[in-house]
């Protein structure tokens, strides 16, 4: 193994070189550096794979699927939304390997990394949001935030949807592409992906419920926490939306 | 023509993005303008209907390229007409009811948008367009039963139904890309015209195609439609607003069952997933039923009334009468929302005065005092075997004379005859004074009931599947060997006589207070009224695997 497949496998995370992503992402405070962190991430392991040169081998992908089974099935146990969002990452990510070299030459495995990274982004800076405000963004510290802070728990909730692959955003193209197209060539692996999809469900519905859901706290007043302006509320709507439409397109790329 | 099957879809989401982008200036007026909308929606899926009643050619609707397709057919429209329809209801009535809630236009908003969806879901011409429907409802249906987000016991059980429905998007994914491997398009015509073209494809694992589909379709239908153990999210989401509990009720649980008929097509060059299908839908309709009859709260009651029904839906599905479960889910959807929707009146009204009449079904039903004085039962049981085997073959052979020819409609008819002897067996058990004006009116309540049903379902088997030939086909496929299925009514109906015998004697004869018999019967209420300690074993498994994700990140340092 070049290399070249080895610095590929920190950036497009492989297990064990997948604690390097999470430990330089929990190291990082500010949240549009972290944003930036997501976004170019799995760009430069995308950009290292055809380097390496020759076919990759096989248990490379079992190794991703593995990968990202594991971290998929860790993130339901988790409360602190900054490492949910690295988990899910690491979850997400190992997944390009399985797109195929063809996808990865056309240019488009950098288009699903981009529909997965951006809604990881997303949440980095509602992240930075919730910890300005309260101090943590931890679940079962305060609750409620669908009342003390309406418009922010709004887009803090379907970006989180958009990151557990719900339908019409990139990652649930990309991850209907990979079912698609593992189906015939290793039915296993199809299942493996599927259980891990459900376990982005699971581990989304939870950070939902943890932060967002229950009644708030009546000993603290609402006007203690500013909500998010309407300005930037419609900015991440727009960016959301924006995603959305980029899904539609990226669903162009099915087999 | 086909387009109207895209403005229907289309409405409500146009109602719940103008009431999003409007709220300031709309205010609460935006529930009003979400009403219009939905009438509207109800006026051209009649329309639509209308048309296809009248004989208009099937088509399709294209939105985009290879996906976006909605088909403009039979069974679309229909359910269309039935989604609107339940939909409009449920509107009208959360105007007023929902008033006081908070969130009241988001409430809106997300039932425009659940109803859009699910009018794409029913219109689906293309694998795609079909699992994103499919998906979507299950995270919009956690969001509407968290409606007050205070609550979060609404939402526990809300993320019970999300992630069983998640469970049940998996297999309808599986079988997609099967189908798009077999036969290199999504859309669901030329599917079907393919395979029609080559039924004993090999595919996955060496499996015929046509099976391994539509046992992964039934599996998604199971989950959606509360099959026995896919079923325990169904009775606990009763914290949701009502008319979240109407519209899921009466248009959503029931989605199975249309699924089930969408692959029609498949299910005719299956072998044996129907026979399946039925064992399931049996086990749950016999299983759902107990349950109800064990609550005590109406609400959950009303869950498990669910579960049964769903489970004979399923279960006409796996006799091959698939219209006849379309009919069903509509019917159920129809009384099932009334319930629930007028059940809050009920419970006020019964907190100032019960309503029940001290009558001989009262005393029967509620006091458990059977009559002491009876006619002779044998006449009875004659009476009770024979009249209902009458009306029931009678009718059938109206409608159709080769209708005994099909074992779907033996089945049916056997369970149409356990239903009309139960029930004149449970009125011969009343008093005694007026049993013959109450057997008069079971036997004429029983038979309009059956004529309804029979006309009915034949003139939705003439308007979803107006092939003969293929109606055959489905029936062909739900057939099981002529000796294990003479067998299985056999052994059926000496159970049942069996049971009724037993009940006879021991009434006859007075309970012993602690036999053996008594005692099972004890425990067997206990695991009845315990649901079987399904509850207590998912969440026992949901813990354990929180436990063991939460050990391996302290083993791995939380990287």
């Amino acid at each position: 193994m070049s290399l070249s497949y080895l610095l590929a496998a920190v950036f497009l995370p492989l297990f064990p070189l997948s604690a390097v992503f999470t430990a330089v992402y929990q190291r990082l405070g500010h949240p549009a550096l972290r944003a930036a962190l997501l976004l170019a991430w799995p760009q430069i392991g995308l950009a290292l794979v055809p380097a390496a040169g020759g076919p990759a081998p096989d248990w490379l992908a079992a190794l991703a699927l593995a990968t990202s089974a594991l971290y998929a099935f860790r993130a339901i146990a988790l409360r602190e939304l900054g490492q949910w969002t690295a988990f899910l990452a690491v979850s997400l990510w190992p997944l390009l390997w399985l797109i195929g070299p063809g996808a990865a030459e056309a240019g488009s495995g950098h288009l699903h990394a981009l529909g997965m990274s951006v809604p990881l982004a997303l949440l980095a800076l509602l992240t930075g949001g919730l910890e300005q405000r309260f101090g943590a963004a931890y679940t079962g510290l305060y609750a409620g935030l669908a009342q003390t802070v309406p418009r922010l728990a709004g887009v803090l909730v379907v970006a989180m949807l958009a990151s557990a692959a719900l339908p019409l955003f990139p990652a649930f193209f990309t991850m209907l592409a990979l079912v698609v197209s593992s189906t015939q060539a290793a039915p296993a692996a199809s299942l493996v992906l599927l259980a891990i999809w459900l376990l982005w469900s699971w581990a989304a519905a939870r950070m939902v419920q943890g932060l967002v859901i229950g009644p708030a706290d009546p000993d603290t007043p609402e006007y203690r926490f500013a909500d998010l302006g309407r300005g930037p509320a419609w900015a991440y709507a727009a960016a959301l939306a924006a995603l959305a439409v980029g899904g539609l397109i990226l669903s162009g790329g099915l087999p | 023509m086909e387009g109207l099957i895209a403005v229907v879809a289309a409405l409500p989401l146009v109602s719940a993005g103008l009431i999003q982008l409007l709220s300031g200036r709309l205010g609460r007026g935006g529930a009003r303008l979400s009403v219009a909308f939905v009438v509207a929606t109800f006026g051209v899926a009649a329309v639509a209907l209308g048309l296809t009643l009248s004989g208009a050619d099937t088509g399709q609707a294209t939105l985009g390229g290879a996906w976006g397709i909605l088909l403009f057919d039979p069974l679309s429209t229909l359910m269309a007409l039935v989604i609107a329809g339940i939909s409009l209801v449920v509107h009208v009535y959360s105007l007023r009811y929902m008033a006081d809630e908070p969130g009241y236009l988001r409430f809106f908003v997300l039932l425009d948008v659940m109803t859009a969806v699910l009018l794409v879901m029913v219109s689906a011409g293309d694998l795609i367009t079909l699992v994103i429907a499919w998906h979507l409802v299950g995270v919009l249906l956690y969001f509407l039963l968290g409606q007050d987000t205070r609550d979060t016991s609404a939402y526990r059980y809300a993320f019970w139904t999300l992630i069983t429905y998640r469970i049940g998007d998996l297999p309808l994914v599986l079988a997609a890309a099967l189908l798009y491997h077999a036969f290199g398009t999504w859309s669901l015509p030329e599917i079907f015209a393919g395979l029609a073209a080559d039924p004993g494809m090999p595919t996955f694992l060496g499996l015929p195609l046509a099976g391994t589909v539509g046992g992964l379709v039934a599996l998604a239908a199971f989950a959606r439609s509360a099959q026995f153990l896919l079923h325990t999210w169904l009775p606990y989401t009763m914290a949701g607003p009502t008319p979240v509990s109407a519209l899921m009720h009466a248009g959503i649980v029931n989605a199975g069952g249309f699924l089930i008929n969408r692959f029609a097509p498949v299910y005719v060059h299956t072998d044996d997933v129907l026979h399946v299908v039925f064992v399931v839908g049996l086990i749950t309709a016999v299983i759902g039923s107990a349950l109800m009859l064990t609550q005590n709260d109406i609400k959950k009651s009303l869950g498990y009334s669910t579960m049964g029904q769903m489970g004979f839906m399923i279960m006409e599905c796996g006799v091959g009468a698939f219209s006849l479960a379309i009919f069903h889910l509509i019917a159920h959807g129809l009384f099932k929302g009334t319930l629930f929707l007028g059940a809050g009146g009920v419970i006020n009204a019964a907190r100032a005065e019960d309503g029940a009449p001290k009558e001989d079904l009262y005393t029967f039903v509620v006091e458990r005092r059977p009559a002491r004085n009876r006619l002779p039962w044998l006449l009875m049981a004659a009476i009770t075997l024979a009249v209902p085997i009458s009306i029931l073959a009678l009718t059938h052979w109206l409608v159709a004379q080769d209708y005994f020819q099909k074992q779907g409609a033996i089945v049916l008819l056997f369970f149409g005859w356990v239903t009309g002897a139960q029930l004149l067996f449970a009125t011969y058990r009343m008093r005694a004074q007026n049993l013959w004006r109450l057997v008069t009116l079971s036997i004429f309540s029983f038979a309009v009931v059956v004529i309804g049903y029979t006309l009915i379902s034949h003139a939705f088997d003439l308007f979803l599947y107006p092939d003969e030939a293929f109606r055959a086909q489905i029936y062909a496929a739900a057939q099981v060997d002529l000796f294990w299925f003479d067998l299985l009514v056999g052994l059926i109906t000496a159970l049942i006589v069996l049971g009724w015998l037993l009940t006879y004697y021991a009434e006859n004869n007075g309970q012993p207070s602690r036999t053996r018999a008594s005692r099972a019967w004890m425990s067997f209420y206990a695991l009845v009224s315990r649901e079987f300690y399904l509850p207590d074993l998912y969440t026992r498994l949901t813990r354990a695997l929180l436990a063991a994700a939460g050990r391996l990140n302290i083993w791995l340092r939380w990287v």
